[in-house]
């Protein structure tokens, strides 16, 4: 009989875990909680009901549940909640974690396969979770003539730039990162440092799968970037703006695709190759090229790369809400909040339980709007990541020089059309000042 | 915090511009063209100027950068010229470089460059694109044949006639 550690000894492991914990109390009581205290002295405290936010403060304000929702709202409003929850990293990392196991469980039904059944028993469920823990525990391995510097900056640059892109998104009326003037040529900005991460991490491999997956990809990225850019500028024609939240705010009586249709088709076409997704997936053709320029990654640094990859996936099925699908614009679908219930607090027989501080958090954070927005634009989003997805499962590769061709020739041709129908919409007083809109 | 910036980009630009001409390696040099490409982007932000930083970022770093490391990884690793390197001309050029920007300094300083006031509003986009449209149109009817034109040839230029037609199985 196996066993995996055939020397375990409950005690042991008890006085292992005692013994941590003390270590742990007592290093941070003598080193943690000081540099806590002197970090705590530079940060700027929010003012919360009228009175400075001291740790002192803070420790009664966690013994009284009704005082701590001032804080919640207070922290929403910070911009590291919005940098690392909300419309920034977590939540983008969040879709694009289902982003994966939808993709590989929708293509297994639409291949007649079961995908992932096991982990997690209920249909596969914590597949992904596995493969995180599988990812993170790996080695991770370094081809001995490697640049070294290069190879390690990588995979953290790429994720870097999907994260750049998704800050730029606005996924509610105001809740949106990096609110740039120029959001729009923020995005073109962004998108052109995929390119140079992608070559950049295929050179430094020293290894011929990845050099010709990565000068693959290089290509690909750069041509296709050019009928990318030109089937956007119809959308700022009409709106006459760069902001991507004055672009979406524009849409609230009608999406863009219904006037530009042949540039949100352009847009899509390009997207897919910019994705390095099937049809266009030659930079990771894994029955040419082994892996492509991902071949000698390994371990999480594999792991940051797919990261880096859904969550631009996100991105630009975001950005095509947010400039032709009307954004967080839509029916509004989510009920208000009963507000006597915390203006007057909650009956139940003869105790009224009244919430502090849940009015001003309704009201001026979460709000009907901002709840509705997000589902609004969460729909569609998922909508169109399920149209990016779903070309995998049914067309094959196209071969280098045709998609070149058509890139080059085609695309950009309708995207220059996708212009003229624009300036001839404006031109003609149907959209723009004096128009609908 | 505007003055730190300012010196922190300065330091970036003249660093990486100082690494990307001494550096052994083509792709490190290259890397570092990027830095300096991306430091007078921060500049333009640093002067009110987002839509020319923005622009410095897209096409610099994000095409021509690419182009420069593109050709860099297809050229084969020896040497194709011979070096040559000697003290003296390095030192007569770092000394050259100086009487040019100590010159030109000199030039700038005099011009009355300290007399601009700098707290004005930063100019709209859409002024300048106004301005364009009223006043500088022959120019800019001009640029937009000569770009028209350029896309049109490289247009033609990729429409190759495929010599392995009869090849293809259609």
């Amino acid at each position: 009989m196996s066993v995996i550690a055939p020397n375990f000894k409950l005690s042991g492991f008890i006085k292992s875990i005692i013994d941590d914990a003390v270590w742990f109390l007592l290093i941070f009581s003598l080193i943690g909680f000081p540099v806590v205290m002197m970090v705590l002295f530079v940060i700027p405290m929010p003012v919360i009901d009228g009175e400075l936010l001291t740790p002192f403060l803070a420790f009664t304000y966690l013994a009284d549940p009704t005082r701590t929702l001032p804080i919640v709202q207070a922290f929403m409003t910070t911009d590291m909640f919005k940098i690392m929850a909300f419309p920034g990293f977590g939540f983008a990392a969040l879709l694009a974690a289902g982003t994966i196991f939808v993709e590989r469980k929708m293509l297994a039904k639409l291949q007649l396969r079961v995908g992932p059944f096991y982990c997690g028993k209920v249909e596969g469920i914590l597949q992904l979770a596995g493969d995180g823990l599988k990812l993170i525990s790996k080695e991770i391995i370094i081809p001995a003539k490697a640049d070294k510097p290069i190879f390690w900056a990588a995979p953290v640059l790429f994720v870097a730039s999907a994260a750049a892109f998704v800050a730029l998104i606005p996924v509610a009326p105001g809740w949106v990162v990096a609110d740039v003037d120029m959001g729009l040529l923020a995005v073109f900005a962004v998108i052109g440092f995929f390119p140079i991460v992608t070559i950049l991490s295929a050179w430094s491999a020293n290894s011929k799968f990845p050099f010709i997956g990565g000068i693959r990809a290089l290509f690909q990225m750069v041509s296709f970037e050019i009928p990318l850019i030109l089937s956007l500028l119809g959308v700022v024609m009409v709106t006459g703006t760069l902001n991507l939240s004055e672009i979406a705010a524009s849409q609230s009586s009608f999406p863009w695709i219904v006037f530009l249709p042949v540039g949100a088709i352009v847009f899509f076409i390009t997207m897919l190759a910019e994705l390095e997704r099937i049809p266009f997936d030659l930079p990771e053709a894994e029955s040419e090229i082994v892996a492509g320029w991902l071949t000698e990654l390994s371990g999480m640094m594999y792991g940051l790369v797919q990261l880096g990859t859904y969550l631009k996936l996100y991105a630009f099925a975001a950005l095509f809400v947010v400039l032709f699908l009307g954004g967080w614009n839509g029916p509004m679908i989510v009920p208000p909040f009963p507000m006597e219930l915390a203006t007057e607090g909650i009956e139940l027989g003869p105790v009224t339980a009244k919430i502090g501080g849940l009015e001003p958090l309704l009201t001026e954070v979460i709000t009907q709007e901002m709840l509705n927005g997000t589902l609004m634009f969460v729909l569609k989003t998922v909508g169109v990541i399920f149209f990016i997805l779903l070309p995998r499962g049914v067309f094959p590769r196209i071969r280098v020089d045709m998609l070149l061709n058509l890139g080059w020739t085609k695309l950009i041709g309708l995207a220059f059309v996708n212009i003229f129908i624009a300036l001839a919409l404006v031109y003609a007083g149907v959209l723009g000042p004096g128009g609908l809109q | 915090m505007a003055d730190a910036a300012f010196l922190a980009l300065t330091v970036i630009t003249i660093g990486s511009a100082i690494a990307a001409l001494e550096m052994r390696s083509l792709i490190y040099g290259s890397i570092a063209l990027m830095g300096t490409l991306g430091g007078i982007a921060g500049f333009f932000f640093l002067l009110d100027a987002p839509f020319v930083a923005l622009f410095q970022l897209a096409v610099y770093v994000g095409s021509i950068a690419v182009l420069i490391l593109f050709t860099v990884m297809l050229v084969k690793r020896e040497l194709i010229f011979k070096k040559i390197e000697d003290r003296k001309r390095k030192f007569a050029g770092i000394g050259l470089m100086l009487i040019i920007m100590v010159s030109l300094g000199a030039v700038f300083l005099d011009s009355g460059i300290k007399t601009i006031t700098t707290d004005e509003p930063p100019v709209d986009f859409r002024d300048i694109g106004a301005d364009f449209v009223i006043y500088y149109w022959p120019a800019l009817i001009l640029m937009g044949l000569i770009l028209a034109g350029s896309v049109t040839g490289a247009l033609i230029l990729a429409r190759r006639e495929d010599v392995e037609n009869d090849q293809r199985v259609s």
